[in-house]
């Protein structure tokens, strides 16, 4: 795999569903670019094509300890332990998916995971805005 | 002396302090009550700590002080605030000292052991904002780089001890176009400011802990050099959520104390009080009442000691455990000060009746416990933030590596063995799906399963406990399979439900620590631990938060626990798994118990 992404616009080109497709296709730091782009838009309620990879996290309301619990889900996906303050250093989808490539050997990493759960469209919305969506919805004595 | 050795410093404290409800004990309550009542800094007790060098123990013994178990240091904070929290919160400002023993270079380390050990000196934590509460990265403080240090400006306020201490643990923005990594952290020595560049805020009246020096610091243009700054530049977030996770955990030693003393005088209140021919303590609606609230200090108990264990063992998983520790006890032992105040009746709400009043101030100085340090609020966002990785990692451990999983709550839980040494390096700002105490409940089941055959063991009580704990697991089960199965948002809208579910969360792992709690300590904590009717009982009053009581076995007969309140009552032993001795209480006259067995110190 290469790194292609010079003139990668995942903003313009993506959307959540189109991914599935191109998974064969990707670099390592488009894969990691493209999870983190679906991801922000799923757990911010987000229009993947309004995120763009050189913002700052932050701009879209990612706080400091969302940010660290999205390392979490990142660890989860790729199933490597990664430094907790990643998106700290590194507050762009850019600039982490680029330290993740030069510093874990991410290649590896992506082909042992499956690519689909990267990529699979956000599952069915719960009525809900804001919470873990429908939860409660499906159990009951809380 | 108790057998286990971590006691000993907290019973040594005790003898010397003398009985509270003898006037002429240091930190009596007659003393602290009218220290409240005028509004005035307890600076003389805080002076007869010092000289006792009990701020030694806060000293790691690699940087030349006595600290080697927050086991030890929550037995004696328990002390120090079942007499008086305004004293006990005061003093252990100190514990800021951590942020320096975990990132602080060598040649700072040995700066504020020198501070705390030879000047008696105090510190604070000036962190909050009038105007951003919680949101730490708002900050409106800046430090400014200058040649060969920072310029300060800006305001902390409410701050506890900012006027007196002589540190002043500073988070400031050392980059304004914000973020995480936006903050440094300083150790600011009022001695070496110009103090033409610094200035303290006025006292805050407060509901409690009225004494206290709750108060602010405010800096313009405040030169600080470099060699102030703790850890790199930008990584002051990160220390002050580390630091949190520490001293967060910890301040359930603080409602603990404040447990025990509710509950004495309140048995004080109740032995003592006729009516209707017989004494409260012997009507049942009382009894209970007093019953359920031991019960609750010990569900305290086995998530405190344990999590104070647990820091030498497992510091990874402490964005967990402080989080679930910080919530639980203290809001549990608010409530539980709230319920037995119906037993003293009229008499909880008076300033200067039974016990010097004693009450009441509780009530009110305890009420700070849960706010401080992070709100209920702060704690439960974030651990429902980290639900569904907790969630994740229990189906993915499900079963592996049971032997390193049994070999760290061991370590945890079981008293009798030592712990390693701290290490603060090791904390993290996540626990990467880890909670022992919960990932553990299924091993627990499986131990609880073969004392069957354990011939010292009541059927009855065994079932009970094993019932219980199946219980345990399968709402853990359920609480899983919802988190697997939900979409999640990032954010501070979080919905009032999920809220609820971090609760309940909690719930299970103070569970679970009673489970564990036993398992371990069956052959070395007394009879009455051993028995287990205290745990049996324990288990289904938190079963009692998410199941109805019909559908829960019967309540067993809590004689046992009734009789052992009253036994250690009258052996004036702490209200505990772990029952050390506290100073006697005699009638006054007595002054035999003034001399102490247990000196430290010559």
């Amino acid at each position: 795999m290469q790194l292609q992404n010079s003139s990668y616009k995942p903003s313009e080109v993506l959307s959540p569903i189109d991914l599935g497709s191109q998974t064969t296709e990707t670099s390592p730091v488009e894969a990691i670019q493209q999870w983190l782009v679906s991801q922000l838009a799923k757990q911010l309620s987000l229009d993947p094509n309004n995120i763009k990879v050189q913002e700052p996290l932050t701009r879209y309301g990612l706080d400091s300890i969302d940010a660290v619990t999205l390392v979490g889900e990142l660890e989860d996906w790729l199933e490597l332990e990664l430094p907790s303050t990643l998106l700290w250093d590194y507050p762009t989808i850019e600039k982490a998916a680029t330290f993740l490539v030069q510093e874990f050997d991410v290649a590896a990493a992506l082909n042992n995971v499956n690519i689909e759960t990267a990529t699979t469209a956000p599952q069915e919305k719960a009525e809900k805005s804001s919470g873990w969506g429908g939860l409660w919805n499906r159990i009951s004595g809380s | 002396m108790h057998p286990l050795k971590q006691y000993w410093v907290a019973e040594a404290l005790e003898q010397d302090l003398g009985d509270p409800c003898n006037p002429d004990s240091l930190m009596s309550f007659q003393q602290v009550v009218e220290l409240d009542e005028q509004e005035e800094f307890p600076t003389d007790l805080l002076n007869w700590l010092y000289n006792w060098k009990l701020n030694h123990y806060y000293i790691p013994t690699a940087c030349g002080g006595e600290f080697t178990s927050f086991e030890e240091f929550v037995a004696f904070v328990r002390v120090m605030s079942r007499r008086d929290l305004t004293t006990a919160i005061s003093f252990t400002t100190l514990f800021w000292s951590y942020l320096v023993w975990m990132a602080g270079t060598d040649e700072q380390k040995q700066r504020l052991a020198s501070f705390i050990k030879d000047h008696n000196g105090a510190m604070c934590l000036a962190y909050s904002e009038r105007a951003h509460g919680s949101d730490l990265v708002a900050s409106d403080v800046q430090a400014t780089k200058v040649a060969g240090g920072y310029l300060l400006n800006g305001e902390k306020w409410p701050i506890n001890r900012a006027t007196i201490s002589g540190v002043t643990f500073v988070l400031a923005k050392t980059d304004e176009s914000g973020g995480a990594r936006s903050l440094s952290l300083f150790m600011v020595e009022k001695s070496q400011l110009d103090p033409n560049t610094y200035y303290n805020l006025p006292k805050i009246l407060t509901h409690g802990i009225r004494g206290s020096d709750m108060s602010g610091i405010g800096f313009q243009d405040c030169f600080v050099p470099e060699s102030s700054r703790i850890g790199a530049e930008g990584a002051g977030l990160e220390w002050a959520l580390k630091g949190f996770q520490i001293t967060r955990a910890l301040c359930a030693a603080f409602s603990q104390g404040a447990a025990d003393t509710a509950l004495r005088t309140t048995l004080n209140f109740a032995l003592g009080r006729k009516l209707y021919g017989k004494t409260v303590f012997d009507m049942p609606q009382p009894r209970r009442t007093l019953v359920d609230a031991f019960l609750d200090i010990l569900i305290c108990d086995c998530a405190t000691i344990g999590a104070a264990r647990g820091f030498h063992v497992i510091p990874e998983q402490f964005s967990v455990w402080s989080a679930v520790v910080k919530y639980f006890v203290t809001t549990t032992l608010e409530s539980m000060v709230t319920n037995v105040s119906v037993v003293l009746g009229a008499r909880y709400y008076m300033r200067d009746a039974h016990d010097w009043g004693i009450f009441q101030k509780v009530v009110r100085d305890n009420a700070i416990i849960s706010v401080f340090d992070g709100s209920t609020v702060v704690n439960l966002h974030a651990l429902l933030l980290q639900l569904r990785q907790l969630a994740k990692q229990r189906s993915r451990q499900k079963g592996r590596n049971l032997e390193a999983l049994q070999a760290r709550l061991a370590a945890c839980f079981s008293l009798d063995q030592s712990v390693p040494t701290f290490d603060g390096r090791k904390l993290e700002l996540f626990s990467r799906g880890a909670d022992d105490v919960l990932q553990g409940l299924a091993l627990a089941l499986t131990q609880l399963q073969s004392l069957e055959t354990d011939p010292d063991l009541d059927s009855d009580v065994l079932q009970q406990i094993g019932g219980f704990t199946h219980l345990l697991l399968e709402e853990l089960s359920a609480l899983d399979q919802s988190l697997e199965n939900s979409t999640f948002e990032f954010g501070h809208d979080q919905s009032p439900e999920l809220f609820d579910l971090a609760k309940h969360y909690c719930t299970l792992h103070a569970a679970a620590s009673c489970v564990h709690m036993w398992l371990h300590n069956r052959h070395h904590l007394g009879a009455f631990f051993a028995k287990g009717e205290w745990l049996a009982l324990c288990l289904r009053r938190l079963a009692l938060s998410f199941r109805p009581a019909h559908s829960l076995a019967s309540r067993i007969n809590d004689e046992a626990i009734a009789q052992e309140l009253l036994q250690l009552h009258m052996e004036d032993k702490l209200f505990s798994i772990v029952p050390f001795q506290l100073a006697t209480s005699k009638v006054q006259g007595d002054q035999t118990n003034a001399t102490s067995e247990l000196q430290l110190q010559a």
